[in-house]
């Protein structure tokens, strides 16, 4: 044979061959990811950080589980155990909490974790007046202070209820201060800059390798002081295709893929090489009404507008049945949320409170929203054709999701009318109410100022009394409804799409996949 | 040899020159397009729990608070000393990530148009021999097929039938399968690099992981170069010296050649303003293949807002295309005898 013909049969071979599919190999679990993290400093929000960070810093404390209704391992949101911290004390004011942390926790660098290493990032959480220092100021915390080697004090302005679950959470991140401190210079005494592409935690994991927009390679820290991950290695492959992550997870080329499309989901459930598994969520869809812009001004076109959306054309079209609806701005399993959003679809109603409100002739609004969702684009359709019958009006106004942000961010509030995704970390009722409904929550980005709504919140926050607490709750529901500036729509669920032979998936109130509770059963 | 050598570098320099305003032109329009089209990173920055204290602290720290001409100002600075600044994302400089990123679509643009080339510009010019006839049906059916793909969908549709049906496609995961060694970077292109130091394994896989993506990219650049061969030559075979050196009994053959030679410059000319629209086009193929390359990166800026990125990448794309333009027009300088 000639020389090009021999060269050309070596390529193809070689083509073939090193292009067969990937074999996962034992104890890998490979993923396909929207984007691979472009930092991992929970600090410091940016894409893909929060998915990956979950895995590599953990908290003082967690949440305990329960069986839930199917069977299935589930969070229980009203059980706080330790973690980090094997137990702890409290003052009878509920303004100093001790912790006693568990001793032989180390970091992947072989460094014990000490009440320095908590100390320290408090510090640098201060420093950077980012993430981490909201949930401070969230969970009014006022010092941090090394007791001893192994004990921690927490004193906070006012006992409340957010505190304990707060401490759930990856950030502020508990690291490794020793080896931070390594790549600390005179600019930047807290290594922010190396922790910003580094970790240096006592999670299971750890980063290994990082090709930016190509993959992370993250491996078990072999030190964990729990229970040793299924998964030794873990591999996060950017995939920024939905359909591409589809075909890769159904051929087994990957184990887990995220953010599938909902009109895949019936499709993949029935395909036995995949398994979907489904949970609602506390997240819900809202539409969102601004009081400071008329017509939404007045209460009774807002109320219109609740009365006027066609709630089970968005359950069938825009969720495809696949939603809960939502009942209130706090829902399952959120304790204390109750059914305080009773809004049907009525046309008629919708008109006479139309009228009432002084646009017998209906009225002319603009809904704008973004593609930070799914969801947004059809059900922002579907909401211009069920007001359109109570004579409402819609121009749908596509804007980039950057641009929402900025405009509905907290005291900006420059959008009158607009799709929401309401959602937190933390299970509590008073946190979530303050972030979304609190005239200062982060969240809230609609202008929602009410002075007795902030009474309510604010009293939740730091009631201690369980039956005062869950009226306090109650009542803040029902106000909230009645006000009718959130058009509560449905909870768009989380679906998580694995290989068949997964399992040990435990949805967590952050929302994101927890890698060690993962394994293949075969 | 001298006076060649001295009209390649005042045409290099004079092109330079035209071409530095034009450059500055777009580095303004984009600098200040992206800042005027209502996107502000610094919330989605700042995180879901944001204050509006830690907006306006991060505003500052990003130099977003001083006016726009100002910010321009300080980015001209910053470009002439050789930094683009950072990404806002990951905080990893733009110019590192351009060199890191450039290759793969260069590798995935020029392949494709070479291949393209190869394909049409011989199915155009046997089309235009015969204007009308069977060929030139099916060749004008192809080029029009080739034309109303769209490239989103052949992607997808290739990774249907060869990945997922035929399983002959290796997994549209990168550039390489996972457990194949990447080669040591040099140039940053794998298929370079693999051949560079030996490493077949790498090749192999490199080639398998791009046959896809290029293949719907040559389909997607061959249907305008097969109907503008056609075009071209078949105006030519109707000029005025085909007819006299066919009345002088020249074979097909050879009126063919003339009319190569003579198609030369403008289908060089179309080549180039394929490389360019290709490149810029990339990005779809590149995020359906998951090839991590520049197109890729910066679709997801635009998407996110991250100025210093979008900034980048234009720039790149404006630098690539006035590169491009000159070099082709250098060598038809050099092969148009008339010049």
């Amino acid at each position: 044979m000639k020389t090009p013909g021999k060269l050309f049969l070596t390529i193809l071979t070689l083509c073939v061959s090193w292009g067969a599919p990937v074999m996962a190999q034992e104890k890998t679990l490979v993923m396909a990811m929207s984007a691979t993290p472009k930092g991992f400093d929970p600090d410091i929000w940016v894409p893909g950080q929060i998915e990956a960070a979950v895995n590599l810093y953990e908290g003082l404390t967690k949440y305990g589980t329960r069986s839930g209704a199917n069977g299935k391992v589930e969070v229980d949101p009203s059980k706080i155990e330790p973690h980090l911290a094997e137990s702890w004390t409290v003052s009878p004011d509920g303004k100093t909490y001790v912790f006693k942390l568990k001793r032989g926790v180390r970091s992947p660098f072989g460094n014990e974790l000490t009440a320095q290493d908590i100390v320290w990032t408090y510090e640098k959480s201060a420093l950077q007046k980012r993430t981490g220092q909201f949930m401070r100021t969230a969970a009014r915390i006022e010092k941090v202070e090394a007791v001893s080697k192994y004990e921690v004090r927490y004193t906070l302005s006012d006992a409340n209820r957010i505190f304990l679950g707060a401490l759930t959470l990856h950030l502020p991140a508990i690291f490794d201060a020793s080896e931070a401190k390594k790549h600390a210079t005179p600019d930047d005494p807290y290594a922010t800059k190396w922790l910003a592409l580094n970790t240096a935690g006592y999670g299971p994991y750890h980063l290994q390798a990082l090709q930016a927009g190509q993959q992370a390679v993250f491996v078990v820290n072999p030190n964990y002081a729990f229970k040793k991950p299924y998964y030794t290695k873990m591999i996060w492959r950017e995939v920024p295709s939905p359909a591409t992550r589809v075909a890769l997870v159904r051929t087994g080329q990957v184990q887990y893929a995220e953010q599938i499309p909902f009109q895949q989901l019936t499709a993949l459930r029935a395909d036995n090489t995949v398994k979907v598994e489904s949970v609602p969520g506390f997240g819900g869809a809202t539409v969102r009404m601004n009081p400071r812009f008329p017509p939404f001004d007045k209460v009774k076109v807002r109320q219109a507008v609740a009365y006027a959306t066609d709630y089970a054309a968005i359950g069938e079209a825009v969720f495809l049945g696949q939603g809960t609806r939502s009942r209130s701005m706090l829902n399952s399993p959120i304790a204390g949320a109750v059914n305080a959003y009773k809004y049907e679809t009525d046309y008629n109603k919708a008109k006479q409170l139309l009228a009432e409100a002084g646009y017998p002739n209906g009225v002319d609004v603009t809904l704008e929203y973004s593609t930070n969702w799914w969801w947004e684009e059809p059900l922002v359709l579907q909401m211009q054709a069920s007001l359109a019958k109570a004579g409402i009006r819609v121009t749908p106004k596509r804007i980039p999701s950057t641009e929402m942000l900025a405009r509905r961010t907290i005291n900006v509030w420059t959008v009158p009318f607009l799709t929401h995704l309401t959602s937190s970390f933390v299970p509590d009722p008073s946190y979530n109410m303050f972030l979304t409904a609190h005239c200062r929550g982060s969240s809230n980005v609609n202008a929602n100022c009410d002075a007795a709504m902030d009474k309510l919140i604010d009293a939740s926050v730091v009631e201690r009394d369980q039956k005062r607490w869950l009226a306090l709750i109650e009542q803040a529901q029902n106000l909230q409804a009645d006000s009718a500036t959130f058009i509560e729509t449905f909870l768009p669920g989380t679906h998580e799409v694995f290989a068949a032979c997964m399992k040990g998936y435990v949805w967590k109130p952050h929302n994101r996949l927890v890698w060690k509770d993962l394994s293949c059963s075969s | 040899m001298g006076g060649q050598t001295a009209r390649i570098a005042r045409f290099i320099g004079v092109r330079l020159a035209v071409s530095a305003p034009v450059i500055l032109g777009i580095v303004f329009l984009t600098f200040m397009l992206i800042r005027m089209g209502g996107q502000d990173p610094v919330a989605m920055l700042a995180g879901p729990m944001a204050d509006e204290a830690m907006l306006n602290a991060l505003r500052a720290q990003l130099q977003l608070d001083q006016p726009l001409l100002a910010q321009f100002a300080n980015y001209m600075v910053r470009i002439a000393h050789g930094d683009l600044g950072v990404s806002w994302q990951g905080g990893i400089p733009v110019l590192n990530e351009i060199r890191h990123l450039f290759p793969a679509t260069l590798e995935l643009v020029l392949l494709s148009v070479a291949l393209a080339a190869l394909i049409g510009i011989p199915i155009g010019m046997r089309a235009a021999t015969k204007p009308n006839g069977w060929f030139d049906q099916i060749s004008r059916f192809a080029s029009l097929a080739g034309f109303s793909m769209p490239t989103y969908w052949m992607g997808l549709m290739a990774i249907l039938v060869f990945f997922y049906i035929l399983r002959w496609a290796p997994a549209p995961m990168g550039r390489l399968s996972m457990e194949v060694a990447a080669p040591a970077v040099v140039t940053g292109s794998i298929l370079v690099d693999a051949l560079l130091e030996g490493n077949w394994r790498a090749l192999g896989s490199a080639l398998a992981h791009l046959a896809l993506p290029v293949a719907c990219f040559t389909m997607l650049a061959a249907a305008p170069m097969i109907k503008q061969t056609r075009a071209i030559v078949i105006e030519i075979m109707g000029s005025d010296y085909v007819r006299y050196a066919r009345a002088n009994g020249f074979s097909a053959a050879t009126v063919r050649r003339m009319a190569l030679r003579n198609a030369a410059t403008p289908l060089l000319t179309f080549l180039g303003s394929e490389l360019t629209s290709l490149l810029a086009a990339a990005a779809l193929i590149e995020y359906i293949f998951s090839l991590s390359g520049l197109g890729q990166w910066g679709l997801n800026a635009i998407l996110l807002g991250d100025f210093a990125v979008v900034q980048g990448y234009v720039l790149t794309l404006a630098l690539f295309s006035m590169a491009i333009f000159m070099v082709i027009d250098l060598i038809v300088m050099l092969i148009e005898p008339r010049n």
